[in-house]
């Protein structure tokens, strides 16, 4: 089992007296990848404003657990905010060691690791470059450097694939996979989640400032991610209804998305159809992430009211 | 190293390779002495004309006067009139460059020679006057026996006592001396330039502190650093780019200063009223800088300021309003108001003790005490201003959410 690194517990936050997070706890560990995830406004930043000492919290409590009670180890901790950018008209390099310095990281060792980064995300030569004549990419590069220079024990990254083209997430993605493997703790808040399905170990979903999915990828996919079918072809409600083991149907035009219970068998589902039904295309795949996500994003709260647990 | 020392030498740092700041930098001291120098230029005519110095000469040493004259190479031209000191008012009331000097045997003993000058005189007079005091002493340590009562007189030296017309009517036996105000002028101007390049300093945090929120840099830097550090790394790297533009100041001006007016400006600027002034311009800084690194926070961009910030960045500029009253009477009830208004205290203070010949103590200790206690209380707002100021995007905060959170 990895050490836990940071532990929020009931944390609580209110603006105006209008609750913004509530009841808000989870884990971090050593060498784990963990997603908080949300819509827009759901209190994803406001979480983790409050872990950094930003904001500081009504309710509830933080621990860094390698650190003396009450203090933020700030110099271990790695920060890319979600509302980012760098001073416009100094250089790359400087920006780079000013920022390690306020983390009290040896200025020598954070020029060669700088360098080291710069080459890594193709900005070999730039060091002399002011931020301002960078494009917004680079800038977006130098600012990720900037949070992983002083080898941090926690990275805590906002939002940090949101405006990267494809080739840029993919060394992102590798890179932040690569510290994790070394051995660093990081807190990743995203709303794409194809990413975080594809790279975190676990997760932590909030809506309206409230915890509703937290678990590991694998156990939330177990509990949430039963098949669904997607037929096209024009079929009665009626007739779609007599097909055992479907739990909710949805029909848009002649397209119907049945879905089914968790202990369906695939294979034996597919046998059993009806031999009358129409049938233009049919695939049969399981709820996504994504899915969860819009649910609860949209507060239709369909898997809830279909008996599944959220808490 | 604390992390408002690094904060401190990254403004430092940051703005020494800013070319516009460099060029600021050594265009101030610049403009100034073009418009010292062409001044002086214009006013080349009227500073060179002659003054005619009638001397009451009891001790026959005109002579010895004349040579002096001649020596120094002085626009004077000496006559030798017999005048008495109870009818030069009349004399003078009509003149122009015209000087009278009374010299007789108390002027030895005394170490003082009265001397009455029309109302318009160059304002370079009192200093060369100060020169023919030489003769005057040779002729006082030979008739001396260096007792101890006449090395006592020796040791007084002599002193040109100088009043103009005006002043021979308010005031029995001439004015004050001319060392003593400039004991008090140069400590004052030096102090004035301090305050002024140190607040204009001061009002780039106002930039520094809004840019920093447009460039979206606050949230990294405050993962690092409190606001508190951040704040007060501001307010003293803002100082010390202030000083620094004294500094680069006093190069350039000093020397020509010297060249120019022939004053000994060390000699009076290094007197114990120094230190007095330069801890009221210190204060002065510290409370607008904290006034503006807060108010700063609160902006979107400085190009974006609104009314209520705007007027904020005028606060410096309210103790001209005073300059009149105070220069008219500097004891006066305007001058007292200012000296206790903690935004107008430093300037007006400044301006009064440069002027006054007797110090309004009680006034100065109630201004210092209401200036510091101000100066608290205004780092404290601007700590919770500038708290949640810096991380607010995109729009100025208005003079309502600013006091919720003062009050939080």
């Amino acid at each position: 089992m990895n050490e836990t690194v940071l532990t929020v517990e009931k944390l609580g936050k209110s603006f105006k007296h209008q609750p913004i997070i509530q009841n808000i706890s989870f884990e971090v560990k050593k060498g784990e990848i963990m997603a908080v995830l949300g819509p827009n406004g759901a209190g994803k930043s406001t979480i983790i404003r409050n872990i950094m000492g930003i904001m500081y919290p009504d309710e509830g409590s933080i621990t860094f657990h390698n650190s003396q009670k009450n203090i933020i180890p700030r110099h271990k901790i790695g920060y890319l905010p979600e509302e980012r950018g760098l001073y416009k008209n100094v250089k790359v390099m400087d920006i780079l060691l000013y920022l390690a310095d306020l983390k009290n990281y040896p200025l020598k060792k954070a020029k060669e690791r700088a360098k080291v980064y710069l080459k890594k995300f193709g900005l070999e030569g730039k060091e002399q470059s002011s931020i301002d004549e960078l494009s917004k990419g680079m800038g977006q590069k130098v600012q990720f450097i900037a949070s992983i220079l002083h080898e941090p024990e926690l990275l805590i990254l906002d939002e940090p694939f949101s405006g990267l083209d494809p080739v840029s997430q993919e060394l992102f993605k590798k890179e932040i996979r690569s510290l994790a493997n070394n051995g660093t703790a990081i807190l990743l808040s995203s709303h794409q989640m194809n990413i975080v399905e594809e790279m975190c170990d676990r997760l932590f979903m909030i809506h309206r400032g409230r915890k509703v999915v937290y678990g590991s990828i694998e156990e939330v996919k177990k509990t949430y991610a039963n098949f669904k079918c997607v037929i096209r072809g024009k079929n009665d409600r009626a007739v779609l209804e007599q097909i055992s083991g479907v739990q909710r149907i949805e029909q848009n035009e002649d397209v119907s998305t049945l879905y089914l219970t968790k202990d369906i068998q695939p294979a034996k589902w597919l046998k059993n159809l009806p031999e009358y039904m129409i049938i233009q295309e049919l695939s049969l795949d399981r709820i996504s992430l994504h899915e969860i996500f819009i649910d609860v994003a949209t507060d239709q709260n369909l898997l809830q009211e279909a008996g599944e647990n959220y808490e | 190293m604390s992390n408002t020392i690094k904060i401190a030498k990254w403004e430092i740092k940051r703005n020494l390779k800013n070319k516009s700041f460099i060029i600021s930098l050594f265009i101030t001291p610049i403009l100034f002495l073009a418009f010292f120098l062409l001044g002086n230029l214009a006013n080349s005519d009227e500073d060179q004309s002659v003054t005619t110095v009638y001397v009451n000469d009891k001790l026959n040493i005109l002579p010895a006067l004349q040579e002096a004259v001649q020596l120094h190479n002085l626009p004077f031209k000496l006559q030798k009139t017999g005048i008495e000191e109870d009818k030069i008012e009349d004399l003078l009331k009509n003149r122009e460059n015209t000087a009278y000097l009374f010299i007789g045997k108390q002027s030895l003993t005394d170490g003082v020679v009265p001397v009455y000058t029309s109302d318009v005189i160059s304002p370079m007079f009192a200093n060369q006057i100060q020169l023919l005091a030489e003769p005057l002493k040779a002729l006082q340590l030979e008739q001396l026996d260096l007792s101890k009562n006449q090395l006592a007189a020796i040791s007084k030296g002599i002193v040109f006592e100088q009043s103009t017309v005006s002043e021979i009517s308010k005031t029995e036996g001439g004015g004050g001396e001319t060392e003593k105000i400039l004991e008090r002028i140069v400590p004052g101007a030096f102090a004035s330039i301090i305050l002024l390049s140190i607040v204009f300093s001061g009002m780039m945090i106002f930039q520094s502190a809004s840019q920093e929120k447009k460039d979206k840099i606050a949230e990294i830097i405050l993962s690092s650093v409190t606001p508190k550090d951040l704040m007060q790394g501001k307010i003293i790297g803002y100082f010390l780019l202030g000083m620094l533009q004294v500094v680069v100041f006093f190069i350039f001006i000093i020397p020509i200063v010297l060249w120019k007016i022939d004053v000994p400006i060390f000699h009076y600027l290094f007197v114990p009223h120094l230190f007095l002034f330069i801890g009221i311009a210190l204060l002065g800084y510290l409370l607008f800088s904290s006034i503006f690194v807060g108010i700063g926070a609160t902006m979107a961009d400085i190009y974006t300021a609104g009314n209520f910030q705007g007027l904020v960045i005028l606060l410096p500029f309210l103790s001209f309003v005073f300059v009149g009253p105070v220069l008219t009477d500097p004891s006066g009830l305007w001058a007292q108001i200012g000296t206790y208004l903690p935004f107008t205290s430093p300037a007006v203070l400044i301006l009064r003790l440069s002027i006054l010949e007797e110090w309004p103590w009680a006034e100065i200790v109630i201004s210092l005490a209401i200036l510091i206690i101000s100066v608290w209380i205004f780092m404290k707002l601007a700590g919770k201003i500038f708290k949640v100021g810096i991380l607010m995007y995109g729009k100025n905060a208005t003079p309502k959410e600013i006091w919720t959170w003062i009050r939080q």
